[in-house]
């Protein structure tokens, strides 16, 4: 069994008297250790896979499986702690708590979570340990997304899921952060999933899985991804 | 584009309800209460005024101690500015009504014109006749028509009398019997008058506790002829039309009552000179009355005198002549007992005699019979005749040989005779025959005696000698010898013849002296014979003798035998005798007695209906004495009264000097200042909250203002958005706040204080002050306006291209406690951000800061208020006055009457620490003051056992005060009044009869302040009192504990309202119960402030939530997508505003001390001091509710947490 399977999976949204079949029979697997770009235009509903995926919200029917669980069937409180235990999440502005120095944004995710990772070494991990004393707004993008990485990869996540993480950075920072990511997924094994709109980032990806209204069109697996350091876009 | 301009402003308020209400809600919250009790005052005032325009009520007042005439009434009535007069007669009297003493007003009422009035439901009582004054409104029963019929106060409380009932009237504070022609009289009617709006005290007086307790009217036949009137009432033209008690109406009153001033003195003099008059007539006719009385005592005096002086003589010869009865009937009684010994004695003897001669008898019975039996054996004879007739023959036998002896023997007596005759002629011779011779042999003697003497003469003669007295002798011896010579010559024989016949002489005689001596022989012879005889004769008559004698004897033993019985008989017919006479001696002394004891009781009641008629006529005397003295000093009295009677004082007084006006008008200022300073939280929080909203709005509008700028509006034109949105939600919010609450909080207000005053309800709606309504309006826009622009301001300076930019969040920033580093790392992240946050917007701390503590301080205040209230009576009763009962007695009380009924309270044995007090009404002051306020003295009699029932202390220092016989112990609220601190000087003026204070005023030093609530008193001692110069106190009012069982006080209040004395009885429960009811006004109040600050602290946490949830969706949004619990995502938020209402919730409790003590000493009247303390429950409510109401906007603020949706976070930051 794969490490993350989307069965049929469905999301239905109701608009007042108009039905939008935001994704429409899903059906896509992630082997462990994987890095995934889930890539796809806007509307596409990579965003809503993104949702489901991260226990944000659940699909209308169909199965969603991970590491063994099946998210689909986990209520409210069951979510919450799917989120909180098995998901790290990486957003594309950060979100970091503006009134907590960089530390203490990782420390927010890692106090939560039953095995978390010291917080000061995955932020030296993401080169900031000397910066840990700093309040978001002392930072550049790129390095709040550091600490944004930082925050997610404390939490010790089965899954780190990132959304768009460089769609607020510059070209360098951008590739310098996939790089990190990428070196993340390679170093320790962990299972990453990026979801993105651009589609040079399928280069480094382990698995391109790419949706197209609201269905994975096609999942293929790059037998030699390429270095981050060398993507161009 | 004003109608887009318009949709987008409609859209935005549609978008953001929560916000418009919250501005709309603050500004009408401050609004409205602002206008609501602003209104309070002008609305009760204007209640008021509605009242005594409605009842005609008076503008000026005139009194006179002196009282008023007809022609007095007519002169003010000519004053200009005067428009109605109507004069009257009031009196103040101690009446007994239900089963109280209460002092009462007692005001004649013009019978025909209230009987025309009408009533209308509200204020309103019309008539036809314009000087029919201070119209009473009838609300039960009749107007009082006849004589005796009187109409009451319908607003008394709790009153246990009513229509129907007597009103027993039993002195006044003047003469009543001057005034009134009546002392009882009976309630036909209760009313409710405009003069008495105040049921708290209808107003002052000098009687029983200082206050009046219930006014009454009566009609004109109840009034005493010649009744002065006692004050006239007038009303100013002019002045109806003004505001009662306002500058205009004041201005308007003034003028009028200055001219009223001006013609006092006339007035007065008018009246003195009146009064003289008709009291110097009145008083002649006294003077008159009592001589003509005084001599008519005197008379009846004399009388009785002179009956008494009879009465006494005549009991004095009673006492003579019993005394000699006495004596009379002690004679007797010794005589009788000496009779009676004697007659006992007598009668003894005789029996004892008798019993003697018994014996006697029988003895000599026994003795005779032995005689008589020896005697018969003597003689030999059978019986004693025998013998007699023996003896006889013998006797006379012997008897004839005596009678021969006898002659012999006479014979020989004879024949001696003879011799002895012989014989003596013999002897005869020899004696003559010697003497011759011794005759013879003197004679040569003589012869020489003779010669001798004769040479001795002559040689005497021869010598010269003197020889007379030898010739004497010569003489004499010559006559010696003659004599001898004479002799011898006569005898004619010489000496030997002589011789012879002498011897011839003495032989003879021998011869004859032998014969004689032979014949006595013989006669001895028959002598023997003779006495023989004799004794034979003598042994027959001894015999016969003895025969006799026995026979004699026997005789005589019958005799004696006899005479014993005839002894006895007399002896027993003696006893009887005796016994009669005794008896009837005893019975006459009994008599005697019986005699004597009736005379000593007739007499003894002589001497005590003397003792009586003495006493009566001491006693009559000494009353008559004491009457007339009294009379006498009365009407010199009242001749100094006439002669010195002064100049009355006028007093010219407005309604500010009415009490229950003045009460009412100055209530309404304190809920004027009330206002001016309560409201003012409001509007700021109003400020805070709307700057806060509307630089959130403007903040959450930046793209959308740049946008607008970058299109080409002006600034104004983006800030009229704003400002509108501000605007109306302002212009909605005071308008509706203002309309609500303006009828609200008026309504409230007055409804609270209709409880003690009567002014009658406003009926709905209540004017709206259009004023004060503009007023508030204008501030709660303005304010909210003024904040939205400065929000607005500091966005719209920015140039589009930054605007167009998501503003930079925030920086973060270190805090202080950060440097607490060990403290800081404990801290999870949401603590810090909690900390960091609080920090972080000022402006939102603040509002939340100032609006919590804000709600914190009303809710204090209103706890706080309710304490003090209930403070006034729980500090005052128990641990300052332990006592409970106060028993006063009337103002004519003396020692004895206290004395009577101190000695009822102990007797009942339910009453316990008795202390007595002299309590007197006075005015006091102060230097620097002018005004003056009604205090107690009060004198305790004995300083210690005062101390035991009123604890004395500084309520600040806590330390006792010592109450000694110099101590001037002032309360509190006195003290505060007048600045009063120890080794100050208080001026106590004595009060007339208005309660205004007369005289020079008294000034003692006070030694102390102490703690009490209700009443103004100065405690002074005994000796500090005698300063004052009033005279020795009665000490007539009682302070003692007793039972709480209210059958028990009932009894006791019985048994002393039945002592003549006894004017007052109260318990402290009733006092409580009074000041509970009328304090129960503040209660509502405190149900206002509560609300208010409830509806406060939502509204601002509301928004402050509001606020902060919408500023932080994103970051909530996160915290949720990283796994974040429910709660642990309401704690995220919450614990600031948590914290915040903490904080807020500390200020507040330190903000509402202030507040609490400006509301406390505002709303405080002179009357009584309200705690000054807030208990510390009321520190844990206020706090406590406080946080209630954050928890209650916690959660509901819970769901708007919830419905952020985690999707938030995948958004850009605009």
């Amino acid at each position: 069994m794969a490490f993350v399977e989307f069965r049929d999976v469905s999301k239905v949204y109701r608009m007042g008297d108009v039905e939008v079949r935001a994704v429409n029979g899903m059906d896509f697997a992630i082997e462990q250790g994987e890095f995934v770009v889930i890539v796809g235009p806007s509307g596409a509903g990579k965003t809503t896979v993104l949702n489901m995926l991260g226990g944000m919200d659940t699909p209308t029917s169909g199965t969603i499986m991970l590491d063994g669980q099946e998210v689909s069937a986990m209520g409210e409180r069951e979510l919450t702690q799917y989120r909180r235990h098995d998901i790290g999440f990486v957003f594309q502005f950060y979100n970091l708590v503006q009134n907590l120095t960089a530390l203490e944004n990782v420390e927010l995710a890692s106090q939560i979570c039953a095995d978390p990772l010291p917080a000061d070494e995955v932020l030296a991990e993401v080169g900031l340990a000397a910066r840990s004393d700093n309040f978001p707004s002392q930072l550049s993008g790129g390095e709040q997304q550091r600490v944004a990485i930082a925050r997610a990869l404390a939490k010790n996540p089965k899954l780190l899921l990132c959304d768009e993480p460089t769609g607020a950075l510059d070209y360098e920072t951008g590739k310098q952060i996939l790089r990190l990511l990428q070196d993340t997924c390679r170093n320790t094994g962990r299972t990453v999933a990026v979801v993105t709109h651009n589609q040079a980032f399928t280069q480094i990806a382990d698995r391109v899985i790419e949706v197209r209204e609201g269905q994975a069109r096609s999942v293929r697996v790059n037998e030699h991804p390429a270095d981050a350091t060398t993507l161009e876009w | 584009m004003r109608s887009a301009f318009a949709k987008d402003i409609v859209r935005s308020i549609r978008g953001s309800m929560g916000r418009f209400l919250a501005i709309m809600g603050i500004v009408a919250l401050g609004c409205g209460f602002y206008a609501g009790l602003q209104m309070c005052g002008p609305d009760m005032r204007a209640d008021a005024d509605a009242l005594y325009d409605g009842t005609n009520l008076w503008d000026v007042r005139l009194i006179s101690t002196l009282g008023f005439s007809d022609d007095d009434v007519e002169r003010v009535r000519a004053v200009e500015g005067v428009e109605h007069v109507m004069p009257s007669l009031t009196c103040d009297a101690m009446a007994r009504l239900g089963t109280e003493q209460v002092a009462v007003r007692i005001s004649s009422i013009d019978v025909d014109a209230a009987r025309d009035s009408m009533a209308d439901e509200l204020y309103a009582v019309t008539s036809d006749d314009d000087d029919y004054l201070n119209r009473p409104r009838l609300v039960d029963g009749r107007w009082p028509k006849e004589r005796g019929e009187c109409v009451v106060s319908a607003d008394v409380p709790r009153a246990d009398y009513g229509i129907g009932d007597t009103v027993e009237l039993l002195y006044g504070s003047g003469d009543l019997a001057e005034l009134l022609d009546v002392d009882e009289l009976s309630i036909v009617g209760t009313v409710s008058s405009s003069n008495y709006p105040y049921t708290g005290s209808f107003g002052s007086t000098n009687l029983g506790s200082g206050m009046i307790d219930q006014y009454l009217f009566v009609a004109p036949a109840s009034l005493a002829k010649d009744a002065p009137y006692t004050e006239i009432y007038l009303t100013v033209r002019g002045a109806r039309e003004e505001l009662s008690e306002s500058d205009a109406y004041e201005r308007v009153v003034d003028a009028t009552k200055g001219r009223l001033e001006d013609l006092r003195s006339e007035l007065a003099r008018e009246r003195r000179d009146d009064v003289r008059r008709e009291a110097q007539e009145q008083l002649d006719e006294k003077w008159d009355e009592y001589d003509r009385e005084k001599a008519k005592a005197d008379r009846e005096l004399a009388d009785a005198e002179a009956e008494l002086a009879d009465a006494a003589a005549k009991i004095a010869d009673g006492e003579r002549e019993l005394a000699d009865g006495e004596a009379q009937y002690r004679d007797g009684v010794a005589t009788y007992e000496r009779e009676r010994a004697a007659t006992q004695k007598k009668l003894d003897d005789a029996a004892a005699q008798l019993d003697r001669g018994q014996k006697e008898l029988d003895a000599s019975r026994e003795t005779w019979r032995k005689g008589r039996d020896e005697l018969l054996a003597q003689l030999g004879a059978e019986s004693l005749g025998d013998a007699r007739t023996t003896l006889e023959a013998q006797r006379d036998q012997l008897t004839a040989q005596q009678a021969e002896l006898e002659t012999q023997r006479a014979g020989l007596a004879a024949q001696r005779a003879d011799l002895e005759a012989q014989a003596e002629g013999l002897r005869q011779q020899v004696a003559g025959l010697e003497q011759l011779m011794s005759a013879f042999e003197s004679r040569p003697e003589l012869v020489r005696q003779c010669d001798g003497l004769a040479q001795q003469i002559a040689a005497m003669k021869e010598a010269g000698a003197d020889t007379s007295e030898l010739e004497a002798q010569l003489g004499q011896l010559d006559a010696a010898l003659a004599a001898v010579d004479a002799a011898i010559a006569a005898s004619g024989m010489d000496e030997g013849q002589a011789r012879a016949a002498l011897d011839q002489a003495n032989a003879g005689i021998s011869q004859l002296e032998e014969g004689i001596a032979q014949i006595d022989a013989g006669i001895a012879q028959i002598d023997d014979g003779l006495s023989q005889l004799a004794d034979g004769l003598a042994q027959v008559g001894e015999g016969l003798g003895a025969i006799d004698q026995v026979e004699d004897g026997a005789c005589k033993l019958d005799e004696g035998k006899a005479k014993l019985d005839a002894g006895r008989r007399e002896l027993a017919q003696g006893r009887a005798t005796a016994a009669r006479e005794l008896a009837r001696g005893q019975q006459e002394l009994d008599d005697a007695a019986a005699k004597l004891e009736d005379a000593r009781a007739e007499l003894e009641d002589g001497r005590a209906q003397y003792a009586d008629g003495l006493r009566e006529y001491e006693e009559g005397k000494a009353e008559a004495d004491e009457r007339f003295t009294d009379a006498l000093e009365q009407l010199q009295d009242a001749q100094r009264e006439i002669d010195e009677v002064e100049l009355p004082d006028i007093y010219a007084l407005d309604r500010t000097q009415s009490e229950g006006a003045a009460t009412y008008h100055a209530d309404a200022g304190r809920i004027d200042s009330i206002a001016d300073v309560f409201p003012f939280i409001f509007f700021l929080v109003a400020a805070l909250v709307s700057l806060t909203t509307m630089t959130r709005m403007v903040e959450d509008d930046r793209v959308l203002i740049g946008t607008y700028k970058a299109l080409g509006y002006g600034t104004g034109a983006i800030a009229a958005k704003y400002l509108a949105y501000a605007g109306i939600a302002g212009v909605v919010g005071a308008t509706v706040g203002i309309v609500i609450l303006s009828q609200v909080l008026p309504f409230i207000v007055m409804s609270a204080y209709s409880i003690i005053y009567t002014v009658p309800l406003h009926p709905f709606p209540l004017p709206i002050n259009l004023g004060i309504a503009l007023t508030s309006g204008g501030l709660g826009v303005g304010v909210t306006l003024l904040a939205t622009w400065g929000a607005v301001v500091s966005s719209l300076r920015e140039v589009p291209a930054t605007l167009m930019l998501p503003r930079a969040p925030k920086a973060g920033k270190r805090i202080l406690l950060e440097r607490i580093i060990p403290v800081w790392r404990r801290l999870s992240f949401t603590w810090k951000v909690t900390f960091r946050n609080l920090f972080r917007y000022k402006r939102r701390f603040l509002m939340t800061v100032i609006g919590i503590s804000g709600c914190t301080a009303l809710l204090l205040v209103g706890f706080g208020l309710h304490d003090s209230i209930w403070d006034i009576i729980d500090c005052q009763y128990g641990p300052i006055i332990h006592f409970d009962t106060t028993v006063g007695l009337d103002d004519e009380a003396i020692e004895l009457d206290v004395h009577r009924v101190v000695r009822c309270l102990e007797d009942s044995g339910e009453v316990t620490g008795i202390v007595r007090v002299q309590n007197e009404n006075m005015q006091a002051s102060a230097d620097g003051y002018d005004e003056t306020i009604r205090v107690n003295v009060v004198v305790p009699r004995d300083a210690e056992a005062m101390a035991r029932v009123i604890t004395f202390r500084n309520r600040l220092s806590g330390a006792e005060l010592p109450l000694d016989d110099d101590a001037v112990l002032v309360t509190e609220k006195l003290a505060l009044k007048y600045g009063l601190a120890e080794g100050d000087q208080i001026v106590l003026y004595d009060q007339d009869d208005v309660g205004n204070a007369v005289g020079e005023g008294h000034r003692l030093r006070v030694t102390g302040v102490a703690e009490n609530y209700v009443g103004n008193l100065v405690y002074v001692g005994r000796d500090a009192y005698e300063t004052l110069g009033a005279g020795v106190p009665v000490f007539g009012t009682i302070y003692a504990s007793t039972t709480p069982d209210e059958d028990v006080r009932k009894g006791i209040a019985d048994e002393l309202h039945d002592m003549e004395s006894v004017s007052t009885v109260i318990f402290s429960d009733e006092t409580i119960n009074m000041y509970r009811r009328m304090l129960s006004v503040v209660d509502m109040i405190v149900v206002v402030l509560i609300v208010s600050a409830a509806a406060l602290a939502y509204i601002v946490l509301y928004n402050l939530t509001n606020i902060n949830i919408g500023e932080r969706i994103r970051e909530i949004a996160s915290l949720k997508v990283l796994g974040f619990t429910r709660g642990e995502v309401y704690t995220y938020i919450f614990r600031e505003v948590g914290l915040l209402a903490l904080i807020g919730d500390a200020v507040g409790l330190a903000l509402g001390i202030v507040l609490e003590r400006f509301v406390v000493t505002t709303a405080e009247v002179d009357y009584v001091m309200f705690g000054r303390t807030i208990h510390p429950p009321s520190f844990v409510y206020a706090f406590a509710l406080t946080m209630l109401f954050t928890g209650l906007v916690v959660l509901t603020m819970r769901r708007r947490l919830d419905r952020v949706d985690m999707v938030e976070s995948l958004k850009s930051v605009d």
